[in-house]
């Protein structure tokens, strides 16, 4: 069986104000690949694109290593998608809406999806407009993760959740990477991929900036705390700037940091990597 | 496509739907346009696009195992079955007015429609318009319910006048009995049982073939 989950190849998509060009990455069993990028950078494009709902211009998507379009019903059955803030049938009691998604799936595993509901604490006889966002999404989770799926795709999951529950959802998401579950999830909230994500997808502008482990990724960067002027040549080293009480922070490649002596700097976290890319600009 | 259709009716439906098929009753009613029980039928499947909409029902599907075209045949199917099963109801309610009811004095002496195979005729091109109008212009987006349900609604308007008016029409008065003049009333029939068919066939292909290439 290949290690490759989901390969995306040139992927493509053209609307009147947004291009999303040459989108290519591959996801491997067992990893967790965080998608980041400010809004509209083409996240959700990508995901529906991947999903199916969107029809690229161009490009291709594979999955277990077989083409999507021709096998998009087998391809379906061995993938889940939850998606924050977005819910099905909010008059519906979860039992309803429950026993109708089983019936899609071959595989359907009612002891798991019953130690889901446990586990979330959603109570079955209620609506699901009586969930908070935080459930709603619990629930979505719980109907992807009862059918044994090879590969979550997950559009911003743990937004709506308090700290707890988010915590226990990236706990939840170790163990099914343990499993040889792979997940690909698009967040705004950086400090969740820290904490479970093997893999970097950054997109910005339609463009995927990079796509590889969380730790090369992080350590590709510096920050420093700009003391004094910088010289012209210095200033082109910058890719982006945050303005701050202590003075500026500024964002260079880790190579270039030689060029700035005597300014201290340190691995960047990955919201910084984020805030200053994107508050100065696009990397070349 | 059970499982599919299986939800329309257990998930998607909005129970209203059933209970506008309640509306085959005004079969019954003397003096009324009662070609405009078919409209409301519709009407009540409308409804059911509508809760489909709220509820995010097509995202919902899409991203279940099945074929993008099955989503739309569901729909067009659950809607075929909703009319039917209005149209049965019609067709029983049809019967008792041409049989024991055939002299009640409130059919005999009535200037509306009468109850007859034409009516059953007329019902099914009610229905075939709204499943070429509404049908075929709801899956051009999958999310604009209003356009093509204020379009259906005109064109059902016009054709309940046509058919009121066509039984006034000299030579034609037939089409309006309760005793006579079968023979024409069993080519209405025929018409809106030929034209239903292939409206509704035409317009789930259309509709198929439209949901195909939309991004949702």
């Amino acid at each position: 069986m290949s290690d490759t989950i989901l390969e995306v190849c040139g992927l493509q998509k053209r609307y009147p104000a947004f291009i999303l060009q040459d989108v290519s990455f591959c996801l491997q069993r067992g990893r967790i690949m965080g998608f980041i990028g400010r809004n509209g950078a083409g996240k959700t494009t990508t995901l529906k694109s991947i999903l199916g709902l969107v029809h690229p211009d161009g490009g291709e998507i594979r999955y277990f290593g077989i083409d999507f379009a021709a096998h998009e019903e087998e391809i379906k059955q061995q993938i889940g998608y939850a998606a924050g803030g977005v819910s099905y049938y909010q008059r519906r009691r979860i039992r309803e809406i429950a026993a109708v998604t089983a019936s899609f799936y071959s595989q359907w595993d009612d002891a798991a999806y019953r130690r889901h509901l446990q586990r979330f604490q959603l109570e079955e006889s209620k609506r699901l407009l009586e969930l908070s966002e935080g459930m709603k999404v619990k629930f979505h989770l719980a109907l992807a993760l009862s059918h044994h799926a090879r590969l979550l795709i997950l559009d911003e999951p743990t937004s709506g959740l308090d700290p707890v529950s988010r915590e226990e959802l990236l706990e939840i998401f170790l163990e099914l990477a343990e499993e040889g579950v792979s997940i690909l999830f698009s967040t705004h909230i950086t400090s969740d991929l820290e904490k479970c994500a093997d893999d970097i997808a950054y997109i910005q502008k339609g463009r995927l900036l990079a796509v590889k482990p969380i730790g090369e990724f992080q350590n590709d960067y510096r920050l420093l705390v700009r003391e004094g002027p910088l010289s012209s040549e210095q200033e082109a080293l910058v890719l982006g700037r945050c303005r701050q009480k202590a003075g500026d922070t500024l964002l260079i490649r880790r190579e270039d940091a030689g060029r700035f002596a005597g300014m201290p700097c340190r691995q960047p976290e990955l919201e910084e990597i984020m805030v200053h890319l994107e508050k100065e600009g696009a990397e070349q | 496509m059970n499982k599919l259709l299986k939800k329309e009716f257990g998930l998607t439906a909005a129970p209203i739907t059933y209970f506008f098929l309640l509306f085959a009753l005004m079969t019954m009613i003397p003096g009324y346009p009662i070609l405009v029980g078919g409209f409301f039928v519709c009407m009540g499947v409308f409804y059911t696009f509508q809760f489909a909409r709220e509820s995010n029902d097509i995202l919902y599907t899409a991203l279940l195992p099945c074929k993008k075209r099955d989503v739309v045949k569901a729909k067009v199917l659950f809607t075929v079955f909703i009319q039917m099963a209005s149209w049965l109801l019609s067709a029983l309610l049809t019967a008792v007015r041409l049989t024991a009811l055939r002299q009640a004095p409130v059919y005999a002496q009535n200037a509306m429609m009468n109850a007859n195979f034409a009516y059953l005729g007329w019902l099914l091109l009610i229905f075939a318009l709204f499943n070429s109008v509404f049908l075929g212009g709801f899956f051009r987006t999958a999310y604009q319910l209003g356009k093509p349900f204020l379009l259906y609604t005109a064109a059902a308007m016009v054709l309940i006048g046509i058919a009121e008016t066509l039984h006034h029409v000299p030579g034609w008065e037939g089409l309006n009995s309760q005793t006579e003049g079968f023979g024409l009333q069993l080519i209405v029939l025929a018409a809106g049982a030929v034209i239903y068919a292939a409206a509704t066939v035409g317009s789930c292909r259309r509709a198929e073939g439209r949901f195909e290439k939309l991004d949702l």
